[in-house]
């Protein structure tokens, strides 16, 4: 009985194992028709083209709007600016304004334009084309994140005939030169504005600029192609060549670990941001050329929060400067391939002031005096000092970016020798960084930001500035910082910018670390890979293709 | 009751992202420096202030329309969001589940019956290797492998179809591990059932008695599978980040990092809708393969 | 069987000796894992430092050492978290049926559509980052996993012949779930007890790459993991030693869950 239902029954192990291998093999056929009948992938196209990898996919890529620097990696060549700053001199120098006036009493500025410029889609540059794209900016319903924090004291505009404008200003604003020479006040085509919404406009942007946008699929790809009518450059743009480039296709690289790899495989052809660990392996690679470019801004750096005792003490916050060795954490982290930062500025920003260089060496003997006057002691000989009564320690608090991570653990080493227990506080993202900034949770945070114009320290440091998170208030700098917005007189700037760099040290509101260093991977193929003044904008204009 | 998930697992998301701290305007405008005033306006604008029944109840209403909102930060409509970004990342995870199915059974049913003799403990081995190491570690070795030092596939970045295999057999391998400790488990459990004593001592042939044993032990392996799914679907998030592939996952991490509430809430249903489909797909299969479960009460 | 005496030997010894090497860590390690020595920064293997150095000149092999301590604490909170209330939803499920196994499976489902990464981060704006919070927020992303499996093996179980039998003599079911169904689904459960623990670990290292780590200077397998990707082709042994360790210990964990299944 049992082996005559046995034998009827289908063999199945066949049936179970069947079933998976059919269910399989249906999976297969499914996705391969999903990979192969893929939606149109980009073709490499004939001529001189690279792939260019970006680092970080940002919020969105209008400039006008967005304020990631990553987004001018690409659209620095998409747009022309008014005026341009020269990458070696940092003069401004013309870009689509062929010269500029300030009237005596500083209060408006008149931009002189250039002539038989057109934008991508053909329509004509004119005065009226700037006026369209600074109503777009000061247009509350768009948004603007830092396009319209740049003109700060900029009021209104006054179209003097069709290639002069005239911009008002609500006082004397020395900073608008600069804000008018970055990517975020490149000027679009009024035409493919108004045929966009303020949302799709970044997906379909038009400008004057050296390279088009040719395709734009988020997240995955961004495709310039050449603009061959271009002839209105700024000064330091190289005349095209044979090797000059036709086509850079842009693709997202935001795990630093694989990026040499994708270098290296000849998957992209540039890269930057390449871990230090990397740079040095790379080193040995013919392939392969790593570029180091400085970007200027405030250095990486860490705040005080001056509301929290014992760091309301200038004095503390002073030993805590001479007892951090920033040489061995610029060594050991960044593998020496960064200047050691002193001051809240870089010292490739307008009107640095060495002088703060000689502030604060490594003393750890000074340190230690500095917090034994304090009445900081270590009375129970744990190692610890106590600060009234308690041992004292410290939260430090950072994003996982830029390396901070490893920075901040060997800060917190460091400070252990001065008797200062750390706890460290490393937050995923920004909104989570600015959280503990509203709850006052921090004793030391982590934030710094970039620009050529010294004026980038007004946001740290004014009194009550959303960004001061040293929470310190000093009419004195106030005053320094206000009057050098205001002056446009450079010898005057200088002055004040060295009082103010000054200051700020010798309250001791800021621990710099490092200056910036952008470590860029390029294949060795590529000539004249040369960058903007703003550090992170590359000339693509200027790039050669060899092969 | 596929909507009762739906709904319990985007108000689930909703309250998750509304405690976390922080919001899209903390991460865009707030950065650069921009002024209280121009922030305030900006969350008035955006609606993020109003109080949070009515978030809620406005969020709802709108979903069920289909109208799922633009994100918060680029006022891109997620749905056009997740349309761009749909096909690689269920292209990768079928992929995946392709090769966790093939690979897991195939280890699990080596493990379990344990033959071929000997090599038994390579397959569970295996298995445990894949359980054992991180996915973003065998990505990078695997691309430093096979992109670098031996050239056999196109490196990290590249569109080709070439370029889906890597990540789909990273993927692929770690899922296959729960599969196939589970399968072997099972499998070796069936094996030790009282029937195969029975049809053994009767002197079934070896073939039969494989048969009954796998009929009864691949039965959990619709269900592995099918939450396995589920995971290759999240697990994507860091294989397309290393290997710098275009999906959903990608898009997730950055929503989440910028709040951009809309976006994600709209993933977490889109997520909700998917499982639930797997999951009646899965007791389908579980019927249909095992008579006995459908037994009513 | 002789090969199973084989693998539960092995086994129990690699247990052994990571549970043991992590209880005599304070004896065993030669350094300090937190003391950092950048001029030493990644040195390779040598007699003073066993497995070498780190990017911070950290002595590899006291910072495993000591690591196993966390990891493995992490790992058993979390598979607790997953454990206890998916076996209770599952077997429950599984069991009653009818709307209570409806209703439970609905929940499980809907926990599991919320991605781990979401559910992370809110519990850890709640109660702060930290390797605790990873712990339960991987813990909890697992429960439904876990649930779904008891579940089906119970519903398997349960329409078992043997069973139908005991029932139909009016045993209670208190009865029949101690005696028949649980020994029965005990073998495939505890196998994926083995599966959850490893993917405990794993999704916790995970979370910890992604940003959510708590005190990153602590020694723990995942960070050094996720640390050693940085500066593995010129200094493989960072990441080595926590790997090795680390899938010596699923392995173990594994091999173990098998052998509570052959008695």
């Amino acid at each position: 009985m049992d082996n005559g239902r046995k034998r009827g029954r289908t063999p199945l192990r066949f049936g179970v194992l069947g079933i998976l291998l059919v269910g399989c093999l249906l999976l297969a056929t499914i996705v391969g028709a999903l990979a192969l009948g893929g939606d149109d992938e980009p073709a490499r196209n004939p001529g001189d083209a690279i792939v260019y990898g970006l680092t970080l996919n940002p919020s969105g890529f209008d400039p006008h709007i967005h304020q990631s620097s990553e987004l001018g990696i690409p659209f620095f060549s998409v747009y022309d600016t008014l005026v341009y700053r020269h990458p070696q001199t940092l003069e401004f120098v013309p870009g689509l304004a062929e010269r500029w006036e300030m009237a005596p009493d500083g209060l408006s500025w008149t931009f002189f334009l250039k002539q038989n410029v057109r934008f991508h889609d053909g329509t004509e540059f004119n005065a009226a084309a700037v006026a369209a794209n600074l109503d777009r900016i000061m247009n509350p319903d768009v948004g603007s994140q830092k396009a319209r924090v740049l003109l700060d004291a900029y009021t209104g505009y006054e179209i003097v005939d069709p290639y002069t404008i005239t911009l008002r200003v609500s006082q004397p604003y020395a900073p608008l030169l600069d804000a008018l020479s970055q990517v975020y006040l490149g000027i679009a085509s009024p035409a493919a504005l108004k045929a966009n919404t303020n949302n799709s406009y970044q997906w379909h942007q038009v400008g004057t600029g050296p390279y088009k946008l040719d395709e734009f699929v988020p997240g995955r790809l961004i495709r310039l192609i050449r603009n061959e009518d271009y002839n209105w450059g700024p000064v330091f743009y190289a005349p095209v060549v044979d090797d000059s480039l036709d086509t850079i296709e842009f693709r997202f690289y935001t795990d630093p670990a694989t990026r040499s790899l994708a270098l290296e495989s000849g998957e992209v052809d540039v890269v930057g941001e390449l871990l230090p660990t990397d740079a040095e392996l790379l080193a040995g690679n013919v392939e392969v050329d790593v570029h180091q470019v400085p970007v200027p801004g405030t250095p990486q750096q860490f705040f005080f929060n001056t509301r929290h005792a014992p760091l309301d003490s200038m004095t503390v916050r002073q030993a805590l400067l001479y007892g951090t060795n920033r040489t061995e954490i610029v060594d050991a982290v960044y593998q020496g391939r960064s200047p050691i930062a002193h001051g809240p500025l870089t010292s490739t920003v307008m009107y640095y002031d060495p002088a703060v260089e000689q502030m604060y060496p490594f003393d750890l003997d000074q340190a230690r005096a500095l917090l034994a006057s304090q009445g900081l002691a270590d009375t129970d000989n744990d190692g610890i000092l106590e600060w009234e009564g308690e041992p004292l320690e410290l939260t430090v608090v950072f994003g996982p970016w830029n390396q901070m991570p490893d920075v901040a653990q060997l800060i917190q080493s460091q400070w252990r020798e001065l008797g200062i227990d750390v706890e460290l506080i490393q937050v995923p993202d920004f909104p989570s960084l600015r959280q503990r900034v509203r709850d006052d949770d921090y004793d030391v945070i982590s934030f710094y930001d970039f620009g050529v114009d010294p004026s980038i320290l007004n946001r740290f440091y004014f009194s009550g500035a959303v960004n001061n998170w040293s929470g310190f208030s000093d009419p004195q700098l106030d005053q320094t910082l206000y009057e050098a917005m205001r002056q446009t007189n450079s010898d005057a700037r200088r002055t004040l910018y060295s009082a103010a760099q000054i200051r700020i040290m010798e309250q001791a509101l800021v621990l710099p670390i490092r200056e910036y260093v952008n470590l860029v991977g390029v294949s060795s193929d590529l000539d004249g890979v040369v960058f903007s003044a703003q550090g992170w904008w590359p000339l693509l204009r200027n790039f050669q293709l060899t092969r | 009751m596929a909507l009762v998930v739906v709904w319990l697992a985007g108000s689930a998301a909703f309250l998750a992202l509304r405690v976390a701290p922080g919001d899209a305007v903390d991460a865009t405008m707030a950065r650069v420096g921009a002024s209280d005033e121009q922030i305030a306006a900006q969350r008035a604008a955006l609606g993020l202030d109003d109080p949070l029944p009515i978030q809620y109840a406005r969020y709802w209403a709108d979903t069920v329309r289909g109208r799922w909102g633009a994100s918060l930060v680029n006022g891109q409509p997620v749905t056009e969001l997740i349309a761009q970004n749909a096909r690689p990342t269920v292209t990768l995870a079928l992929a995946a589940m392709v090769i966790a199915l093939a690979l897991g059974v195939t280890l699990g049913v080596m493990d379990g019956l344990e033959r071929p003799a000997g090599l038994h403990w390579v397959a569970g081995g295996l298995a445990s290797l894949a359980l054992a190491a991180p996915v973003y570690w065998t990505a990078t070795l695997a691309i430093y492998a096979f992109t670098v030092a031996i050239a056999l596939f196109p490196g990290v970045g590249a569109e080709s179809p070439a370029a889906l295999i890597l990540p789909a057999l990273v993927l692929g391998f770690h899922a296959s591990g729960s599969i196939a400790r589970v399968t072997a488990a099972s499998v070796r459990e069936a094996a030790r059932g009282d029937f195969v004593r029975t049809a053994r001592a009767k002197g079934l042939p070896e073939r039969d008695v494989i048969d009954h044993i796998l009929r009864v032990g691949l039965l959990p392996v619709v269900s592995v599978a099918a939450l396995q799914a589920g995971f290759l679907l999240g697990g994507t998030v860091i294989t397309e980040m290393i290997f710098v592939r275009r999906g959903l996952g990608q898009v997730l991490l950055t929503a989440v990092t910028n709040r951009d509430y809309p976006v994600v809430q709209g993933l977490v249903v889109l997520a909700a809708l998917v499982y639930t489909a797997l999951n009646a797909g899965a007791d389908a299969l579980n019927f249909r393969l095992d008579p006995r479960t459908h037994r009513a009460e | 069987m002789r090969r199973n005496r084989i693998q539960t030997a092995v086994a129990l010894a690699i247990g052994g000796l990571v549970v043991a090497l992590s209880l005599l860590a304070p004896l065993l390690a030669t350094h300090d894992p937190r003391a950092t020595s950048p001029d030493a920064q990644l040195e390779p293997p040598s007699r003073s430092h066993l497995f070498g150095t780190d990017l911070l000149g950290r002595d590899v092999f006291s910072r495993v050492l000591y690591g196993g301590r966390r990891t493995l604490g992490v790992a058993l909170l979390s598979a607790l978290v997953m454990l206890a209330p998916g076996l209770l939803i599952g077997m429950v499920a599984g069991f009653a049926g009818g709307w209570l196994d409806t209703a439970l499976m609905t929940a499980l489902d809907a926990m599991l559509a919320v991605p781990p990464l979401v559910l992370a981060l809110a519990l850890v704006a709640l109660f702060g980052s930290g390797s605790v919070q990873i712990a339960v927020a991987v813990g909890i992303a697992g429960i439904p996993s876990y649930g779904r499996v008891a579940r089906a093996v119970v519903l398997e179980a349960r329409n078992r012949p043997y069973v139908e039998a005991a029932r139909a003599i009016g045993a209670r079911p208190a009865g029949i779930l101690r005696r028949h169904i649980l020994p029965t689904i005990a073998p495939t459960l505890l196998a994926f007890a083995g599966v959850t623990l490893s993917w405990a670990i794993l999704n916790s290292a995970a979370l910890i790459f992604l940003g959510f780590g708590g005190d990153i200077s602590a020694p723990d397998w995942g960070v050094m993991l996720a640390d050693g990707r940085q500066a593995f082709r010129t200094a493989p042994w960072v990441a080595l030693a926590p790997g090795i360790a680390l899938s010596a210990t699923v392995l173990a964990i594994n091999w173990l869950a098998d052998s509570a299944v052959s008695r």
